[in-house]
């Protein structure tokens, strides 16, 4: 993969556990542009960690991106907010789409807690500069009200919450009442994906009008040991508890292509050609992981039976 | 030599009469029946939305393919999220009203489709544009209404226009040849 390298202009502290960088090219050259709702994986001192960008994404000069402090992450956000300075440098892909508005929409619902809100900026930004019709609910803690300012841009189309109940009341009052045409946007931590999804079902939103961007998986545990074969080599090993399969491949020499590490990009897929699997990714469909012929290494691992990888 | 029609446009309920039940994910219905066969099934599925308390939510039209866009555009024109279209009559017809609905923003998964006949056919000539309606199988050979080329009938359909795709069968012939 091509990488691309970054340097810090600007770092903005002013919301408490939150730090939004500015990151651009170390030559002032133009960046690639991107579809809304697209992110980048950036080189977290040895982690990567995906964040979304936060602009309209028409011929950027500059990423912006918003990094929320995880004290029980995996250290790539603590690196972000400890580490890294004003002028330095980071490595990162370049931009990757895996949310994009539906361009036929008649009208883009946009639904966000937290730090999800990072994805739906880019959204605003760009359907404000075409002449979307915009909608906007939005509930964040108290003192962490990142891009409030640009949401409350939006006017009577935008709400913002602080309380679960009025924004739960006004949610479920706009769920039940969209023209036909509009589509559903959502990102927040998984609960609140897993309700906002649940409430719109129950008021008939069909799936495909549902799009999802999820932060990742919480902490997987780190599963049981199982046994693996890879079908080219014949090789047959044991990938221990805590330890992926694809780190297991890695160590033993193979080359499988991957991003974010924690079951959300898709690069990592592996087909199967025998034994059970336990799905921990985010990526396959309900279908995909039925049809039981494809994982993905990173968090997803065997049951019983040997796993036979068809690498 | 054709593949599994499955992975062809052509859906399923245009090749065998097909009856599925009543779409209960939705919140509002549309439907549209066509003819006694159509009638037949959309009594049964105002029965099941009646069973799960939605039956006031439902418009129900018996209408002829003609009429048919008519009373869809009509009915959208105040539809909110979580209304749900239901079809049933000819396949034919129902192509045709699956083709507007889809133009009109209607995703696959808000249709519900139940064919009672289809055998009928429109197909529509690649040479002159013209759309010929006849009973004709998939692969048979059906003279161009307009143009008389002799056209197979492909197993394409356009999902914006509920025809067939027909193609002159003996181009590659020399003219003389040509009974």
């Amino acid at each position: 993969m091509n990488t691309i390298k970054l340097v810090v202009t600007a770092v903005d502290d002013t919301i408490g556990g939150i730090r939004t960088l500015t990151l651009a090219d170390p030559d002032g050259a133009a960046l690639p542009s991107f579809t809304p709702g697209s992110h980048i994986v950036v080189d977290c001192g040895g982690s990567a960690n995906a964040y979304s960008l936060t602009g309209d994404g028409n011929s950027p000069t500059a990423y912006v991106i918003s990094v929320l402090r995880c004290d029980e992450g995996a250290g790539g956000s603590r690196w972000i907010h400890d580490e890294l300075a004003l002028g330095d440098t980071v490595a990162a892909g370049p931009p990757r789409s895996a949310f994009a508005p539906v361009l036929r929409a008649r009208r883009h619902l946009l639904v966000a807690a937290g730090i999800g809100i990072t994805p739906m900026v880019s959204h605003l930004r760009s359907a404000q500069l075409w002449g979307r019709d915009v909608r906007m609910l939005y509930i964040h803690r108290e003192g962490r009200a990142a891009y409030a300012d640009v949401v409350a841009g939006l006017g009577e189309h935008a709400s913002i919450h602080t309380g679960r109940a009025e924004f739960t009341d006004e949610l479920l009052a706009a769920l039940a009442d969209q023209p036909f045409g509009t589509h559903l946007y959502v990102c927040g931590p998984a609960s609140f994906i897993e309700y906002v999804t649940g409430a719109a079902a129950d008021l008939g939103w069909p799936v495909s009008r549902i799009h999802l961007e999820h932060f990742g998986s919480d902490a997987l545990d780190p599963g049981e040991p199982f046994a693996a074969r890879v079908t080219s080599t014949g090789e047959e090993f044991v990938v221990d508890a805590g330890v992926s399969l694809l780190e297991e491949l890695e160590r033993r020499g193979f080359e499988v292509p991957n991003l974010c590490r924690r079951g959300v990009c898709g690069e990592c897929r592996l087909p199967v050609s025998a034994g059970a699997i336990t799905h921990r990714d985010l990526y396959l469909t309900d279908a995909e992981k039925k049809a039981g012929d494809a994982l993905m290494a990173c968090v997803s691992r065997g049951g019983d039976e040997t796993l036979e990888v068809a690498l | 030599m054709r593949p599994d029609l499955e992975l062809t446009s052509v859906p399923g309920w245009a090749l065998t009469p097909t009856r599925p039940d009543a779409d209960l994910s939705g919140r509002a219905w549309t439907i549209v029946a066509f003819g006694p066969g159509g009638a037949d099934i959309a009594r049964d599925w105002l029965a099941q939305i009646a069973s799960a308390g939605g039956e006031s939510a439902v418009r129900l039209h018996h209408v002829d393919a003609g009429e048919a866009i008519e009373v869809l555009t009509a009915d959208l024109a105040d539809a909110r999220v979580g209304w749900r279209l239901m079809m049933a009559g000819p396949a034919e017809a129902c192509l045709q009203l699956r083709g507007a609905a889809t133009g009109l923003g209607v995703a696959d998964d808000e249709m519900t489709v139940a064919s009672t006949e289809v055998d009928s056919r429109a197909v529509h000539c690649v040479h002159c544009g013209a759309v010929t309606r006849a009973r004709v199988q998939l692969d048979e050979v059906l003279p161009c209404g307009s143009c008389e080329r002799k056209l197979l009938v492909y197993y394409h359909v356009s999902r914006r226009g509920g025809t067939y795709l027909g193609f002159m069968v003996d181009a590659e012939e020399p003219a003389g040849a040509v009974s």
